[in-house]
């Protein structure tokens, strides 16, 4: 029965994901059940999550789980179909084609014809490293050593704290039966493997009447230091407890670089070229009155000329996964906006260039060197911010979002944190937050884990602290 | 050209017919792979045998297994794309610790294997402090069978007729001068799974679940104004393609799908009509469509009332609730006026959250969780249950699961998810013009949408919202919103909308780390709250 031995063994056994030669081999049996012409384009990933989820100081679930999924286009005639399985033996591969050429037939999409399209460039992967044996080697009884170790501290000190350890690997290949190996389109990915783990902790006093968080998400578990997270999230539990109202209004804030991170996730979203030309989000700067066209704020400072934020595929603190035709990027130089994303439809059609970039992925932002515990004692009235949660963009146009405080809110009088306060809701954009910067700190990485299991994007990101003026929060809230 | 097109629709029938998907999928039960059977199939039976016996010969004092077979099709006007996809996920239980593996191969040593490293994942934390687990007693079931009725399976029409019905909505809508589709697209999914556990409990369950989105732009000229309209009735159901085709849902239309689109841009074309206020910050009586109260119902009563949220398991993830002393406050804590009383179930057909068997084999019943404005229960799974073994003895019931446990596949351990939810209507026969025309000033609001936090107790809302003078709406607030805490809001509940008023809306809830999604329905009537806080949600401080 070779339809079943052709299935990846080691899936099931030695290996955890799909290795470079099953991918090729699962590619190649896709391609050979197309029937006709047309190009065939699959995109095969596969994932191990090793997980471990605690609360009330005691370990809730523990697991092992993996899977796949393989997405399968064929073009016929003008139509493109497309299916998703989760099945490699031929026999479901072969149906899942002629599902996929059942879907075209019935879809009359009409396509630029491939020969008035310009070939695709040669390009080179980038190097990175996006791999740790690290993460791929920590066992079910390491997370429970892990754990355990995270729990005790709390535990001794009579409060509670819940947390969730992830350790991750997959792979990912997207090919298309048209091309051989060299040339690539931007949607095509050589086969790449690539780890992710993540820690996060959250310690309660056992009335709730204080709450303290720490995580951090790195494709290296050795970069993770379990350690020290357990004790900023207790450390930070004992100091918000019993917190006092405050006033809302406009206060200077120093965000946590964590902080920091979960309000530029609302301009991560927003980096689109084509969506700045239609006049749309954060980017247009005005319309042309004959052309009707928009310009863009592209060239102009947008945010503080202190902050820049880039990504490089090539740098190894971030670990991007390496898609084809990805370069360097500096998406905001010295405030300047510099780079939006764009597809290649729109690059051949309205740059009039063979080209694509995709968006602001992972990044890195610049910062500064004065440490928190200055931008503290700098501070005559303010308030000191661990993260943001429940955040919504409410405004395109300026971005401006709402979202609350959480896991530690102080407030600092005369250079002193001199009381925790109750969490607040703000409603604030994050331009103004980056064009009202006082000082900027050293940038650390930041949590920022991939959601989706499938999710085949690494979304790490390096980001400093900061100190802004007048953070416009609008009311108090009582939650914990 | 009527004729040309049923010609051409007929030949498309046959066409899809002689082109139907090839049975993919393999399981293997001998030595060889063979295409996966129907979930009633006995073989599945022996299949998860192994799993157990892997589990027990390991050391599990208790386990469960489930099959699943997802299937997923997307429809669009033009487009038609299916997923398909089979899981197993084995659950074990050692020494009071849950370990859990799951993998997409159905074949006896995957199971065996699953079954082996469910317990060594609960072997590796059970060198910790002691835990203990008392699991709710649930009666064995044997060789249950159970498919949510659906009158047309979305997977056995053709998708040239799904693709035509879509494409004559776009059509319907472009009818009227300046109005087009901006979506139009449907997802139906079936779920077939098999469940057993080491109770001696075996079943087979097939669900279905269909939604789709129609969003309508629309551009008047006289006066020149754009507006916009997303179609309520397409609400995610347990439902098949009669979500579109049916003349009328109980709870969910009265009228054709085209009849609801024509009265949806009607009832818009009139709202754009209206003048346009600047907010003006202050206490207002407001007037709550079904589908406002269904949503504030579900992420105030419905998340805080989740137990495991309670007492601080998702802590580290959504959030803890604002009940947060749940053996306290059972029996005794006003959630709301006297006339709230909220009830849960997993039985009503065409709802999101109804089943058979919840996914650990317990048969869901229908309980109350608030009475009366009190809270009177929690949403439970097996373990949880015994949580509150002291409140369940205090009022001499017996304690028992809820059958609150999902998963959205055998990819995910079973989690406790929320129920269908209803809010029992009022007496009077009012409707939501009803309840606009009793009311003498305020304001009325549609289909809000809730920014909470992360203990379900404070909110704020946004939405279309009006002012209502002498029963009638008389303008439009341009950017209001509302802030609210639950339990001040529940009291405030001046009148509810009688049953005639009633809508169910199918919602998704997120939960846990790893995330996993799974849907209920709600089920509201219009209602008047008192003193609603009314702010401009995009001013600054």
């Amino acid at each position: 029965m070779s339809a079943w031995n052709d299935r990846p063994r080691r899936l099931i056994d030695v290996d955890r994901i799909l290795s470079a030669e099953e991918c090729e081999s699962i590619a190649h049996r896709v391609f050979a059940f197309a029937r006709g012409d047309g190009e065939t384009k699959i995109r095969l990933t596969s994932w191990w999550n090793g997980e471990l989820r605690w609360a009330r100081n005691r370990v809730s679930l523990a697991s092992d789980r993996r899977d796949l999924r393989l997405q399968i286009w064929r073009d016929v005639g003008v139509g493109r179909g497309n299916v998703e399985t989760n099945q490699l033996d031929d026999a479901s591969l072969e149906a899942a084609v002629r599902g996929a050429e059942r879907s075209a037939r019935l879809s009359p999409l009409v396509r630029r014809p491939p020969e008035i399209m310009p070939p695709f460039p040669a390009f080179a992967q980038p190097k990175t490293t996006i791999w740790a044996d690290a993460t791929y080697g920590a066992t079910a009884e390491t997370r429970g050593e892990i754990a355990r170790a995270m729990i005790a501290p709390a535990e001794k000190k009579g409060l509670l704290s819940a947390g969730y350890l992830e350790m991750r690997a997959g792979s990912l290949v997207a090919r298309s039966s048209l091309r051989e190996a060299g040339t690539y389109a931007p949607w095509d990915v050589p086969y790449v493997q690539w780890t992710q783990a993540q820690c996060s902790m959250t310690v309660r006093d056992a009335k709730g009447a204080g709450s303290g968080w720490a995580g951090l998400s790195n494709f290296d578990w050795s970069k993770i230091d379990a350690g020290a997270l357990a004790t900023r999230a207790l450390e930070k539990c004992v100091a918000s407890q019993n917190p006092v109202a405050l006033e809302p209004g406009r206060y200077t804030v120093i965000l946590e670089p964590q902080a920091v991170a979960d309000l530029v996730e609302i301009i991560v979203e927003s980096m689109n070229r084509d969506s700045a030309e239609s006049g749309r989000g954060p980017w247009p700067l005005a319309q042309d009155e004959v052309l009707r066209l928009w310009r863009t704020k592209l060239g102009l400072k947008v945010i503080d000329e202190r902050i820049s934020i880039e990504h490089d595929p090539s740098d190894p603190a971030l670990g991007i996964l390496p898609e084809p035709w990805m370069k360097p990027i500096t998406w905001f130089d010295h405030g300047v906006l510099s780079s939006l994303s764009f597809d290649r439809e729109y690059a051949l059609t309205m740059l009039n260039e063979n080209n694509a970039r995709r968006g602001m992925i992972g990044y890195r932002m610049t910062g500064g060197e004065t440490s928190t515990d200055e931008m503290i004692r700098t501070t005559v009235r303010g308030l000191l911010v661990t993260r943001f949660s429940n955040i919504r963009m409410l405004e395109d146009r300026s971005l401006l979002a709402t979202g609350l405080t959480r896991d530690g809110l102080w407030l600092i009088e005369h250079g002193k944190i001199t009381k925790a306060v109750k969490n607040l809701r703000f409603t604030e954009s994050p331009l103004f937050v980056l064009n009202s910067v006082d000082q900027l700190g050293v940038p650390v990485p930041v949590f920022r884990p991939v959601r989706s299991p499938y999710a085949t994007e690494l979304t790490p990101a390096i980001v400093p602290p900061l100190k802004s003026r007048d953070f416009s929060f609008t009311s108090m809230i009582d939650a914990i | 050209m009527s004729l040309n097109r049923r010609t051409f629709l007929k030949a498309g029938a046959i066409v899809a017919a002689a082109s139907a998907l090839p049975r993919p999928l393999m399981a293997q039960f001998g030595d060889a792979p063979e295409p996966i059977p129907p979930i009633d199939d006995p073989r599945l039976k022996d299949l998860t045998a192994r799993a157990l016996d892997a589990a027990r010969a390991a050391g599990a004092k208790y386990t469960d297994v489930r099959l699943t077979h997802t299937r997923t099709r997307r429809f669009f006007p033009l487009f038609t794309f299916d997923e398909e996809s089979i899981e197993v996920g084995v659950r074990s239980l050692v020494d009071g610790y849950w370990g859990f593996a799951s993998g997409p191969v159905w074949s006896p040593d995957e199971m065996a294997r699953l079954g082996r490293e469910s317990v060594h994942q609960a072997k590796a934390n059970a060198l910790g402090g002691t835990r203990v687990v008392e699991l709710a007693p649930a009666p064995v079931v044997h060789s249950g069978n159970w498919t949510t009725p659906v009158q047309i399976d979305p997977f056995e029409i053709s998708p040239l007729e799904t693709q035509d019905f879509l494409a004559s909505l776009d059509i319907y809508v472009q009818r009227v001068p300046g109005s087009s589709t901006q979506q139009n697209q449907a997802i139906g999914e079936t779920q077939a799974k098999a469940f057993a556990s080491t109770n001696g409990s075996y079943f087979a369950q097939r669900s279905y679940r269909m939604e789709g989105v129609l969003a309508i732009a629309m551009r008047l000229t006289k006066p020149r104004k754009e507006g916009g309209l997303g179609l309520g009735c397409l609400t995610p159901s347990a439902l098949g393609w009669e979500l579109y085709s049916a003349a009328k849902l109980p709870l969910v239309r009265e009228h054709s799908i085209y009849e609801e689109i024509r009265r949806g841009m009607e009832e818009t074309r009139e709202r754009l009509m209206l003048p346009v206020k600047p907010v003006e910050v202050g206490r207002y009586d407001a007037v709550l469509d079904a589908r406002t109260v269904a949503t504030l119902l579900d992420v105030t009563i419905g998340r805080a009332t989740e137990i495991d949220r309670s007492l601080g398991y998702e802590a580290n993830a959504g959030g803890t609730s604002y009940l947060n002393d749940p053996l306290a406050m059972l029996g005794s804590f006003a959630m709301g006026a006297p006339t709230l009383t909220v009830t849960a179930d997993r039985s009503v057909p065409g709802a999101c959250a109804t089943v058979q068997w919840d996914d650990e084999g317990v048969e869901p019943d229908n309980f109350t969780l608030v009475k009366d404005g009190i809270l009177a229960d929690f949403q439970t799974t097996r373990e949880s249950a015994s949580w509150l073994a002291d409140y369940y003895g205090k009022t001499r019931s017996r304690m028992h699961s809820h059958g609150c446990a999902s998963a959205p596949s055998a990819m995910h351990a079973p989690l406790q998810q929320p129920p269908n939810l209803t809010l029992t209507p009022g007496r009077e026969p009012l409707d939501f013009d009803g309840l606009v025309k009793g009311m003498d000033k305020g304001i009325a609001i549609n289909a809000a949408q809730l920014d909470m936090d992360f203990q379900a107790a404070s909110g704020l809302g946004t939405g279309a919202i009006f002012e209502v003078k002498q029963g009638k709406i008389v303008a439009a607030l341009e950017s209001a919103g509302f802030l609210f805490r639950a339990t001040e809001l529940w009291k405030a509940l001046h009148a509810i909308g009688g049953g005639v008023g009633s809508r169910r809306y199918g919602m998704s809830t997120q939960k846990g780390e790893p995330a996993s999604t799974s849907y209920h329905s709600v089920t509201a009537p219009p209602a008047i709250v008192n003193q609603l806080t009314l702010v401009d949600p995009l001013r600054k401080a």
